[in-house]
């Protein structure tokens, strides 16, 4: 198994009348190299299966893996693992410590022994990916900042570490159209060239579904569905039941299938719309 | 008198790291009009949220003026007042969430307006019950998923039913059915109560609903109008670096394919409807 969990239980407050499972026997994995996205309403344990993928929270019961390994509390092996598994938080503000932004972006190719001029040109690099390289804020504090800026130095100084995995919770949430754009072509590019496998936590599906491989679906702490994309989102009624929505995009086509024109379902962005959109109208003219 | 906040000529920089300091607003002059939903978009950046803190008094004017139901910001004696005017939902929940307790969070702006207890409990209830939040209400806000804690934030406001409703990015982490209770209940007091509301945000699909917009870019406003305006300036709104609303990308998509489709489709039942009429 590469990334995945065995009868994953977490229990917040376990012991105290607060006690709530956040998640319930989960189990599933992902291959190396595979997009997946992880979804599910709001509460629906997101957040804390990732910081189990992370070794950030320590398992009430069941088993995480990386590369086959079972993740323990060994400080070396943990250090180890978050090397090679970057994990950019929902919440910017969580994730900053350091008093600039150049800093919080070297963070870890320093800590990966890095010399300067190495680390200063995976700053910069990482720096252009997110497209803040004009914006001149290197030498600010992180949180001062907008919103969608802190987002972006967040996702930067996760990429500066070039790991294998990246895990990014919610990450579009605060960029603007263009920023969001830019981000799912970087992760497609890291995923289809670099072979880095990603995993992402959403509530937008919109544009990302055309990237992913796999589909995970929590709800209530449960994995409630899981497969490949084009199987679960041809399940909209089960997924509008969950309170989630199909990409809108998919949703047109829907509607447009049942006016009679003879178009496919399983269309999950706007160029792909457009292109059978067209062919379903030339082939009706002919 | 038909403006609720007046601003003329605003003008707002940040101190910051190394000394230098950032222009955030550079000459703002622009209206919310009484009983309008007005939405302000713009890129990462350009100035919205800074603006925004400046309706209720959370920033004072660099230079400028900000007047709030005839009410200067730049006074001090009328903070308080203007605070009760504007309730304000911020970017980041977690810098809101002031109690330990859910419904204690949800009542704090209601009982800073002096309201009778009963009216208090009948709005947390109302605010609740609204937004579904009724299982979470003996909770602690940071024992909260991230929407769970941006759905208390808004109750929270809702619940004070301000003249004014500024909201920063209010549906960034909520789930679609969150977002859509979210959405209908800001429309529904717009409707019932004649509330104000301006709504920050960069998804398109929310401000078409929204009776005028903002773009901002740089410091500066650079377009107003009805949403149907400006986005039939597609070529504009995209060197702006911002979207068109998924149906009329999908129509901009088509028609420099080639198809011929009507000038201004904004919605998905617009297109479809324009798609199906076809020969
Ligand atoms: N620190 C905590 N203490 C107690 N309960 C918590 C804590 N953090 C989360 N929970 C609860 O665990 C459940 C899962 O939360 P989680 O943050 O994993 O959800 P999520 O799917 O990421 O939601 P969102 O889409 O809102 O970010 C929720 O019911 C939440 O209230
Ligand atoms: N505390 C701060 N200190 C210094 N500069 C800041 C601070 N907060 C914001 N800025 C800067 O002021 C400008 C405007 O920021 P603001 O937060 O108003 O933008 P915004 O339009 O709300 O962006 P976003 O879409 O990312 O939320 C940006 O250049 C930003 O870097
Ligand atoms: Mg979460
Ligand atoms: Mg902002």
């Amino acid at each position: 198994m590469y990334i995945g969990t065995s009868k994953l239980t977490h229990t917040y407050w376990p012991g105290t009348p607060f006690a709530a499972d956040a998640l319930k026997n989960i189990s599933f994995s992902v291959g190396q190299g595979t997009f997946t996205l992880l979804i599910g309403p709001s509460g629906s344990g997101k957040t804390t299966l990732i910081q189990h993928l992370n070794g950030l929270l320590k398992p009430s019961a069941g088993e995480v893996y990386f590369d086959g390994k079972k993740i323990g509390p060994d400080k070396a092996a943990l250090l180890a693992l978050r090397r090679r598994v970057g994990l950019v938080f929902q919440m910017p503000e969580d994730q900053f410590f350091s008093e600039t932004v150049f800093d919080e972006i070297a963070y870890a190719p320093r800590n990966l022994g890095l010399d300067e001029k190495k680390v200063e040109e995976r700053v910069n690099r990482a720096v252009a990916q997110v497209g803040l390289e004009r914006s001149r804020l290197l030498d600010r504090h992180p949180f001062q900042l907008s919103a969608g800026q802190k987002r972006r130095v967040a996702i930067a100084s996760v990429l500066s570490l070039e790991p294998e995995v990246l895990i990014l919770d919610e990450p579009a949430a605060g960029l603007d159209p263009e920023g969001k754009g830019n981000l799912l072509n970087l992760l497609s590019s890291l995923n289809r060239a670099g072979k880095i496998t990603i995993m992402v936590s959403t509530h937008h599906l919109d544009e990302i579904a055309a990237l992913a491989d796999n589909l995970v679906v929590l709800n209530e702490g449960g994995l409630v569905m899981s497969g490949k994309t084009k199987e679960i989102l041809a399940r909209g009624a089960e997924l509008k039941e969950l309170g989630l929505a199909l990409p809108q995009v998919t949703g047109i086509m829907h509607e447009l299938a049942a006016r009679g024109l003879p178009v496919s379902t399983d269309i999950y962005s706007l160029s792909a719309a457009c292109d059978e959109i067209l062919q379903a109208k030339r082939a009706d003219q002919r | 008198m038909k403006t609720l906040i007046e601003i003329t000529d605003l003008t707002y920089k940040y101190r910051s790291g190394g000394g230098n300091a950032v222009t955030a607003l550079n000459g703002v002059t622009m209206q919310v009009y009484r009983g309008e939903i007005l939405a302000i978009t713009g890129q990462n950046g350009s100035g919205k949220s800074t603006l925004a803190r400046h309706f209720n008094a959370l920033l004072t004017p660099g230079s400028g003026e900000v007047i709030v139901d005839g009410l200067s910001v730049n006074d001090k004696k009328n903070t308080a007042a203007i605070r009760r005017i504007v309730g304000m939902v911020f970017q980041n929940p977690d810098n809101q969430l002031v109690s330990s307790v859910v419904e204690e969070d949800v009542a704090f702006g209601p009982e800073n307006l002096g309201l009778p207890q009963a009216e208090i409990v009948k709005r947390v209830d109302w605010a609740l019950k609204s937004l579904d939040l009724e299982a979470y209400r003996y909770r602690s806000p940071n024992s909260l998923s991230e929407g769970q804690k941006q759905l208390v934030a808004i109750a929270g406001v809702l619940a004070m039913k301000p003249k004014c409703i500024v909201l920063d990015e209010p549906t960034a982490h909520l789930d679609p059915k969150g977002k859509r209770e979210v959405l209908e209940n800001v429309q529904r007091l717009n409707r019932d109560e004649g509330i104000t509301t301006v709504l920050l945000t960069h998804s398109m699909n929310e401000v078409v609903h929204c009776d005028r917009m903002i773009i901002m870019d740089q410091g500066l406003i650079k377009l107003t109008g009805a949403p149907r305006e400006l986005f039939a300036q597609a070529e504009q709104i995209k060197a702006l670096g911002l979207d068109l609303p998924a149906a009329a990308q999908l129509a901009y998509g088509l028609k420099l394919k080639g198809l011929t489709l009507p000038g201004n489709i904004l919605t998905i039942e617009e297109l479809v409807a324009s798609l199906c009429q076809l020969p």
